[in-house]
């Protein structure tokens, strides 16, 4: 695989990445029309046995599925995910509304992710056994033990209900960003500490290192010279894997707890009123987004691997 | 190459402590898998040490916190809003929650190793579709799929079960295919074509006992993956559905009690917390003491 020339490498990846996505409206497809019964879905929960029978005539269900199938991929194709049938509008727009809540949040909490895995995992990997790697280590694998939407309503009870610092739900301004923020951070955090640690302890046990400390150079030269060097693509492919992560799952739990008015809340509450054309949206605008940004991560892997290896 | 690995003069003489003495002899090496076998314990023979009934009812005891004594006796971690002991309905919770991570986690270890002995073993198109399979399921963002899939098909253990093993058979079948590898080279391997084992023989006499160790590792950080999936599924009301009880599912029942009684939501998630970490602890003493992680 690291034959390919860093140009074929990008094509190949985005072609898998297109790939994926069509499996996932796929799978999307077979889970609601094959499995499910669309037309008991999308009606309200007290819907009559008659009036399921009209939609299931009136939505062309009776007609064979890969019929259907096309039927359907063509409205994707042309951004018609159908209507809400909450809000009577388009779907599409729906989901986008929301989505910039989602990428503001998981941004910032990427952010303060990075910057907590990153610098303590790297100080402990680098002092590894010292009291410092010790504890940092217990704490993250804590930290990634507990869901997050737990550490969420536990941050909310203290810092919000206690003290009444921040505000615990929905979106007034920067202040609510704040829990949120952290409650990811502090999971997604601990992951990348792990993973960071262990990448620069591997990096302290090659030769070189070990000459470096044993003819005594002073520590902040040999971290910054040459450890983080060969650490730093390493710590910001983490980091970028750590994104697709949050996005994939975590993130909208968290925005459920904090009533975030993002993404995940949007597919949590479709699917509480069975409005499944905005939850089928959702997840596929956001299934997308999570592939996209894998596929951009693994490339800017390669293409920074690529560049050290000719320099 | 230990001295080559550990940076530390101290770490090295811990190291060679560690390995006179075995690995297993420190206390602290004891604590967490203690607390696991205490946790199957609890969810063996939980309605004996229960306290109360998990679903017993007393308006009169209706939101007392921890250490509070009610008309039916003491209540070590309170009560909820009706009036159940919190101790009791979390040993009833613990049982579901560590079958469903358990259940799940060997469905997907017996899918994962499965694909992966034929992919590493045959190799050549089954390799290429299993690794494939594999690789589009780690790329998907599964989380989604995953509430659709409870949308439609409607949140139920049965559902959970099936559902939990997509998320960690990927994992089993690339470490067992990469195992395999290295092990169809073996002398022993060739002996036994030799001697006319057919493939499945192979796999099952040769190759399974051999990626026992590390796929019992694996198993370990797995089963802790499943269980706080399946919390995050019932914590947002697709998962494990009342009358049944998770621990994921008594952090959602106790949330619009946040303000007025903490314990509600915090005690249940210290206990998941708490066996997700021991699990956690124990694959790590495993890969020091296999010496293939620090």
């Amino acid at each position: 695989m690291h034959a390919q020339s860093p140009g074929r490498f990008v094509v190949t990846r985005i072609r898998d990445g297109a790939g994926i996505l069509l499996l996932v409206t796929v799978v999307i497809f077979l889970l609601g029309y094959g499995l499910g019964d669309p037309a008991t879905l999308m009606s309200p929960v007290d819907a009559t046995p008659e009036q399921i029978e009209n939609l299931r005539r009136l939505l062309g269900l009776d007609r064979p599925l890969y019929v259907q199938f096309i039927d359907y991929f063509g409205h994707l194709l042309r951004g018609d995910f159908g209507e809400s049938l909450w809000q009577y509008r388009p779907a599409l727009p729906i989901v986008l509304e929301a989505l910039p809540f989602t990428l503001l949040l998981t941004a910032t909490a990427l952010v303060l992710a990075g910057l907590l895995g990153g610098i303590n995992g790297t100080l402990a990997g680098f002092w590894a056994g010292s009291r410092f790697d010790r504890a940092t280590n217990f704490l993250t694998v804590a930290a990634v033990s507990v869901p997050s939407f737990w550490v969420g309503l536990i941050l909310i009870a203290i810092a919000a209900v206690r003290i009444q610092l921040f505000p615990t739900s929905g979106f007034t301004g920067w202040q609510s960003l704040v829990l949120p923020a952290v409650t990811l951070a502090v999971v997604h955090g601990g992951r990348i500490h792990l993973l960071v640690r262990s990448a620069t302890f591997e990096e302290m046990t090659k030769p070189y290192a070990m000459v470096a400390r044993s003819k005594g150079l002073p520590d902040r030269l040999i971290l910054w010279k040459h450890v983080l060097r060969n650490t730093s693509v390493t710590v910001a492919t983490t980091i970028g894997w750590e994104y697709v992560r949050m996005l994939g799952g975590a993130a909208f739990a968290v925005e459920v707890v904090f009533a975030w008015p993002g993404v995940g809340q949007l597919m949590i509450n479709a699917a509480n009123r069975h409005d499944f054309p905005v939850l089928q949206c959702a997840v596929i605008v956001a299934g997308a987004f999570v592939v996209a940004t894998n596929a951009l991560v693994d490339i800017g892997y390669r293409l920074m691997d690529a560049r050290l290896r000719v320099a | 190459m230990l001295d080559a690995r550990l940076g530390r003069i101290e770490d090295v003489e811990e190291a060679r402590a560690l390995a006179r003495q075995g690995t297993l002899s420190r206390a602290g090496d004891l604590f967490w898998p203690a607390v696991i076998v205490a946790l199957v314990l609890l969810a063996l023979t939980g309605d004996a040490l229960a306290p109360y009934s998990p679903t017993a009812q007393d308006v009169g005891a209706r939101l007392l916190p921890p250490f509070a004594t009610s008309g039916r006796g003491f209540h070590l971690l309170g009560t909820d809003p009706l009036g159940r002991d919190l101790l009791s309905t979390m040993i009833a919770g613990t049982r579901l929650s560590l079958f469903i991570g358990a259940t799940a986690t060997f469905i997907g270890l017996v899918i994962g190793v499965g694909l992966g002995m034929a992919a590493g073993y045959y190799g050549g198109a089954v390799d290429r579709l299993v690794m494939r399979l594999a690789e589009a399921q780690t790329a998907m963002p599964m989380f989604l799929v995953a509430i659709l899939f409870l949308v439609v098909l409607g949140p139920s253990v049965f559902n959970v079960i099936v559902l939990l093993p997509a998320l960690v058979w990927p994992a089993f079948a690339r470490l067992v295919r990469a195992e395999t590898l290295r092990l169809r080279e073996t002398l022993y391997v060739e002996a036994a074509v030799a001697t006319g084992c057919t493939g499945p023989q192979i796999l099952w006499a040769h190759i399974l006992p051999n990626v026992a160790p590390r796929v019992a590792v694996l198993t370990v950080i797995e089963v802790g993956h499943v269980m706080l999936a399946e919390a995050g599924l019932s914590f947002l009301g697709i998962g494990v559905q009342p009358p049944d009880v998770t621990w994921g599912l008594l952090i959602a029942r106790g949330r619009p009690y946040l303000a007025v009684a903490w314990w509600l939501v915090t005690m249940p998630g210290v206990l998941l917390g708490l066996a997700v970490l021991a699990f956690n602890m124990l694959a790590r003493r495993f890969e020091v003491a296999s010496g293939s992680a620090a």
